[in-house]
Order: C-alpha cells, then structure tokens, then sequence
C-alpha cells in the first residue's frame, strides 16, 4: 500500500511537473509565439495570398492571377540593377560600418577611461537616438549641394573649394551607406563593447606578462572573444539591412533615377507610390525568402548552434 | 378644495396645451432635415477657398430651400487630407472608395477623374448639369473637357490657370539682349518664331555673361509643367480615337533630348529633380536664374508676398515676363498647359441632388473670383471678367491670352502613372544616367510592363 502511495505521489508529482513546464512554456514562450505568428507568419501569409490577386490602388481584388511572377521574371528590366545595388549597400554598410567600424568604436572607446569612453559612445550612440526624419534633415542640410551646405562651407571656405559639392547626384550611393552606416555603427559598438568588459581581465594581464603589446592583444586576445557578437551582429544587421529604407527614402527618394533604390525601397515603391500591390506582394515574397535564406546561411556559416547549445558542464 | 382642485387642473391642461403648442410650434426644426456631405479636399496653400467655397455654396443652399419652404439642409464637412499633391491624394482617395468608405464631395486634379469613374467611385453628372444651367450654364465650354470622361462628364471644373516660362528681364539685359528682344519675346514665342533650343541658347547667355548660376528652372517632382515640353515636341499622350495612352518613341526622345542638351549646355542644373521647391523658387525671384517653368498662380502665392516681386503690373512687367512653351522648330505651335482642378460627386454620395446644387453654389462667379484673385488662379465663367476685383488683378488678365493655345492632360485613368514614369525617366536624363532616345526606350518599357492598353509607335 505504501508503494502504492508512493507510486501516486511520484506520478502526482511527475503530472504537476508536466503541468508545470506547460505553464512555464505558455508564459515564456508564449508572447515572442504570439508576436512571431503576429507579425511574422500571418503577414507572409497574407502576401502569399495577395501575390495571387491584382490588388490595385483600389485595394480590391477582381481575379486570382500568377501574373505578378510573370512580371517578376519576364517584365521587369529594373530587377537587376536593383538587385546588385542592394547587394553592394548590405555588403558595404555592413562591411564598413556596421561591423568593422562598430568594432573600431567599441575598441578605442574600451581603451579610454570610463568617462571619456562612455561620452564618445554617447556621442555615437545620437544618430540612433535620433527621429529618422531629424536625422535625414541634418544629412540634407551637411550635404546641400549649393553654398549653405554644412559640407560645402567648409570645403569652400576652409579648403577654397571654387564650386560646392552635390554629393546627392555625384555619389548618392556613398550617401546612402554612410547615413546608414553611422546609425548601424552603434549597435555593434555597444554588444562589442560589452562583450570587451567580459573578457576576464588576467588574460590581458597575462598576455602582457608574454610581452604582448597592444595590437598583439587585439589580435590574440580580444578579437578570438568577440567571435560570437561578430557572427550575431553580422547576421542580425544583414537582415536589418535587407528590408529597411526609411533612411534612403527620406535622404534620396531612391534616386537619382534609380540609383539609391534598393529591393525594399522598390518594392515600396511599387505598392504604395504606385498602387500595384499585387505585384509589390510578389516582390516582397521574394525579399521574404532571400532574408529566411540568408539567415539559414548565416547561422550555418557561423556555426551558431555551438553558440546555443547546452554547456557541456552542468551546475546543480 | 374643489375650487383648488378645478384650479390644479386647469393649471395643469394648460401646461400641456402649452407644452404640445410649443412641441408643435418647433416641429418644422424638428422635421429639418440636415444631410451631412463630407467633402475631400487637398490641404493646399495654393487654393484654401476650394473647400471654403463649397461650405459657403451648402450656407447660400440653404437659405434657397429655406425659401423653398424645404425642409432639407445641407451641412458640409471638410476632410483635409495631408497629401503632398494631388497625385498622392487621388491615390489615397482611391484606397479609401475601395474599402467601402469615402466622401460625399470630392476635389481632384482633372486627369484623374477618369480614374474614378472607371471603378464606380463617381456620379455621371450631364443630367444634373442640365437641370441647373443657372449655377452651371456659363462656365467656359472648354473647361468641361477636362471634366469628361468617354462617357459623360464626371465634374465641375473649379478653377484653370495658365503655365509658362517666367523670365527675368534684367538678367537678359546684362547678358547683353535689348529691350526690343526682350519684350519680343512673347509675341516670338506665340507665332512660333522663338523655339526651345533658342530658348536654351539665351539660358547659356545669361549663364555666360551673368552672375547667374542657373539657366532654367523647373519643378522638383512630378506634376504637369514639363509635360509643355513634351507637348511642344508633339507628345499628346492620347490616342484620339481610343483615348488610350500613346507612346510615340521619336517625340519622346526628341522632348527628353532637349532637357538633355539643356544640362549639357549648363543651363539646366543636372541636380534640378534633388533641389527643393523653395530653393528653386528662390533661385528665380531672386535673379540666380533667367528662366522658371511654372504656372501664374505662383505670382499670387509665392511671388509677390515672399520674394517682394512688383504687385503693380508696369513696375512686374519691367522686369519680369514670361512666354509660353515655345514650339520645338521655328514655324511651329507654341503651348500653355492648364490644369483645372474639378470638383466631383461620389456614386454613393448621401443625396446626389443635393450635393450637385452645393457646387452649383459653389461655382457661383463672386465666391470663385475669391479664390481666383487670392490665389492668381483663373476663373471658370465670363461674368467674372466684369468683376472689378479680376479685372485690378492683371496676372489673370494677362495669363488668360495663353488660354487661346492652352492644352489639358489626357484624361486618362493611368496618365498620373505614366507621369510617374516620365518624372522618373527625366531625372534619368538630367543626372546623366540616360541620353534621350534611353529615356524614351526607358519609358516604353516601363509603362508596357505596368501599364493597361499602352500603344506604341
């Protein structure tokens, strides 16, 4: 009878426990479910669906039609052009900015004392923290190309400059990256901050004891440890990168011609300056699909399950 | 006691005597029936009177039905919309009739009426028009064409103006031109002797040989003002007897080659499509450029109160000018380009009747030449000539002789996009990015893929 009870309670005790990690799972993971199924899963549904109509600046939907992939793949000669653009301003404002000069911030920043490190990081940390409209504003006052241009002031008063620069039509695409770049700058200036202020500090104490100097602790010591935030920057801001256009939209409209338009900002423009939606539905499928390919290859590329997986020491 | 009684209840009989007559006294304002008509109109510094005027025309109504002994009042409520022109508002308006919502009333640039009529969103109006020849009668006959669609007329034209190249005369007299040339020119300009590439060629004049550090000027987006250069170079956008679109890959090339020639020579800035309104407007008023392709309206809104140009028409006249469109070769038709802005009624508007009459009201030649003086516009009836506050404004006078050459828009459902794409394609022309026959190439292509019924020749 005793092991009768036993047996009850340990199979009581085993049912609380299932009961339990359904209830931890519902309020742990049961918001960023929600909000992924929001804002995630039902709107690729919804373009699916919508790829499928001629959804016009009517919004209304007279036939269900493969049309739009016709045009993708048979009508569209901007495609292209618009496809290498938006590789080289991913490629470069990630390349140059986002990552490297991030890591050059959080790097210098880290090597100053506290308060002058943490008043740079500040300072660069203003771009993010301004309104995107605020921001585009100054971008377009520093590079007006008539003589009240911050950038040309200087150019022609400090430097003789004898005619302003029109950055704008001259090198739009260098605009764009550089806007970009300054606010995609940031972030990988603060998680590589971070992860710098992890580094146990005898390994560098270590690393001087063996007559490394600076670069040489660069190299052997703090970089291996920014391994991680490099490859989750990387990823995260490819992705960013990939569907956002607010900024070159407010700076460039996209142009001249089609110079500065990047995939999202085309499909944008599309579907909401022009009324196609069904047509900018089944562009966006295909922004859909480049994003889920790149973040597949990303995480694959760097090898992020060791990242996520279980510490092979366990703590109890 | 029963005498109190008899008292209470007379008391009483009489409250409710009273009562009932005082109920039955204020029944016809009871009875009154007040049909609310939502108006859309653009938020528009260029034309506020729009909407003002159709709430003055519901106040006039409703002292005529008062008069009538009708019961029926009209009350107008405005929706502005924040939209930055009128393209972006006909598109939004679009949206908002395609979920089964919308107004009663609405204002809207004239080539996209046709765009609303073919989904359903707009009144056929001939029938109503034809019941009110009073309020509707007299307005100019040419105007309704930019009201009509294939099968009917779907609006009420508000307003019209002129579209030219204002000039700044002082400029070309410190390039070196006389007065006789100068004041010539618009009479050259007319009989077609005055082309676009002379045109260019005064531009590097004044870019040669003044401080000046522009030669043309036009708009920063998209609008109608350069479409007078392509009209000058035999575009009409319209096939005649279809009225489909109409590409025709020679003229465009040969309208598209001009601006490029016009960068070329430096006298059109090749940042032209980046530069703001402002920045552009300042430039010409304040002697930075000779020439500003635009419409007379901005003399009244722009000119005259913020660059301080001369309101008296000698003094303006001295210095400034302007000239119509020139023709593409010597001999040939100069142009104007006008705009009218109409006012239509929705297909599912609350009282259909009702709301026509309001814009009869609304186009009553007194509340219209408040619009068409305060904002340089051009009035819509005859009878406004007479009045003696169009005839002191002489811009409206004198803007009016282009009306003999003026041309309209296509009224094409689709016109506002292919302008898009023309836009699009001159910008392409102006940075460099494409030669002329590209641009036209450019433009074949894009409207073919996502175009409707697009003939090309």
């Amino acid at each position: 009878m005793a092991s009768i009870n036993e047996l009850m309670t340990e199979r009581r005790g085993h049912a609380g426990s299932a009961v339990r990690r359904r209830t931890n799972f519902g309020i742990f993971l049961g918001p960023a479910i929600a909000l992924t199924v929001l804002f995630f899963v039902i709107p690729v549904i919804i373009d699916i669906a919508v790829s499928f109509t001629d959804l016009d600046r009517t919004l209304r939907v007279s036939k269900f039609t493969t049309e739009q992939y016709q045009k993708v793949f048979q009508g569209d000669r901007r495609l292209p052009q618009v496809i290498g653009l938006t590789f080289i301003y991913v490629f470069s404002t990630l390349a140059i900015f986002n990552v490297t000069f991030g890591l050059v911030l959080a790097l210098t920043t880290t090597s100053l004392n506290d308060m002058s490190g943490g008043f740079f990081r500040g300072v660069w940390l203003l771009p993010r923290m301004s309104p995107s409209v605020l921001y585009i504003l100054l971008w377009l006052w520093v590079v007006n190309p008539s003589d009240v241009g911050l950038l040309n002031q200087f150019l022609i008063q400090v430097l003789g400059l004898t005619k302003p620069l029109d950055l704008m039509t001259t090198a739009p695409v260098a605009l764009v990256i550089i806007a970009n770049g300054f606010i995609g700058a940031s972030m990988g200036m603060i998680i590589f901050t971070a992860a710098i202020r992890g580094i146990p500090e005898h390994l560098l104490h270590a690393a001087e004891v063996d007559g490394a100097g600076t670069l040489a602790k660069i190299r052997f010591v703090t970089l291996p440890a920014l391994r991680w935030p490099i490859s989750f920057v990387t990823i995260y801001q490819t992705l960013s990168l990939l569907v956002s256009f607010e900024y070159i939209l407010l700076l460039t409209k996209g142009g001249p011609f089609y110079d500065t338009t990047v995939y999202a900002l085309y499909v944008y423009r599309h579907a909401f300056a022009s009324g196609q939606y069904g047509y900018g539905a089944a562009l966006a499928l295909f922004l859909i699909v480049i994003g889920i390919a790149v973040a597949l290859l990303g995480w694959r590329f760097f090898d992020l399950g060791r990242l996520l997986q279980r510490p092979r020491i366990e703590v109890h | 006691m029963r005498h109190w009684k008899a008292g209470t209840v007379t008391l009483l009989i009489a409250a409710v005597v009273n009562g009932s007559a005082a109920i039955i006294a204020s029944t016809p304002a009871l009875a009154q029936d007040t049909v609310k008509l939502e108006l859309w109109s653009r938020q528009d510094p260029s034309g506020p009177l729009r909407p003002g005027n159709v709430v003055k025309g519901a106040e006039r109504l409703n002292k005529e039905l008062a008069g009538e002994g009708s019961g029926k009042r009209a009350e107008v409520v405005v929706h502005e919309s924040p939209a930055p022109g009128f393209d972006d508002d006909a598109l939004q308006l679009l949206k908002v009739f395609g979920i089964g919502q919308g107004p009663d009333v609405f204002i809207v640039a004239h080539e996209w009426i046709c765009a609303f009529q073919q989904e359903g969103f707009a009144l056929k109006l001939d029938d109503y028009i034809a019941k009110d020849p009073q309020h509707f009668g007299t307005i100019f006959p040419s105007l309704w064409q930019s009201a009509k669609c294939p099968d009917g007329i779907y609006g009420v034209p508000q307003d019209a103006e002129a579209r030219m190249f204002f000039y700044n005369k002082k400029l070309l007299r410190v390039a070196g031109y006389d007065n006789a040339f100068i004041d010539a020119m618009p009479a050259r300009t007319l009989s077609g002797e005055l082309t676009m590439d002379e045109l260019i060629d005064i531009a590097k004049q004044v870019r040669g040989k003044t401080k000046a550090q522009y030669g043309i000027l036009h708009r920063p987006n998209k609008g109608p003002d350069y479409i007078m250069v392509f009209q000058s170079y035999g575009n009409s956008f319209a096939d005649r007897g279809t009225g489909k679109l109409l590409l025709e890959h020679d003229k465009l090339a040969a309208a598209f080659g001009w601006f490029d020639r016009g960068v070329k020579e430096g006298v059109i800035p090749a940042n032209n499509t980046a530069m703001e309104f402002d920045a552009l407007r300042k430039a010409f008023y304040t002697g930075n450029a000779a020439f500003w392709m635009y419409g007379i309206w901005d003399l009244g809104t722009y000119a005259f109160p913020t660059y301080g140009l001369p309101k008296d028409e000698a003094a303006f006249f001295a210095d400034w000018g302007w000239i119509a469109a020139p023709a593409a070769k010597r001999g040939g038709q100069a142009g104007s380009l006008t705009h009218p802005i109409i006012y239509a009624v929705a297909a599912h508007a609350a009282d259909p009747e009702l709301a026509v009459r309001v814009l009869g009201h609304a186009s009553a030649a007194d509340l219209n030449t408040d619009h068409a003086v305060a904002t340089t516009h051009l009035g819509i009836k005859p009878e406004q000539l007479n009045d003696p506050r169009y005839a002191a404004a002489w811009p409206l006078a004198r803007a009016t002789e282009l009306l003999k050459i003026t041309k309209f828009l296509p009224n094409n459902p689709q016109f506002g996009d292919l302008n898009g794409i023309l836009y699009t394609a001159l910008q392409g022309v102006e940075t460099g990015r494409l030669s002329g026959p590209q641009a036209a190439d450019f433009v074949i292509d894009e409207a073919s893929a996502s175009l409707k019924g697009v003939i090309v020749k």
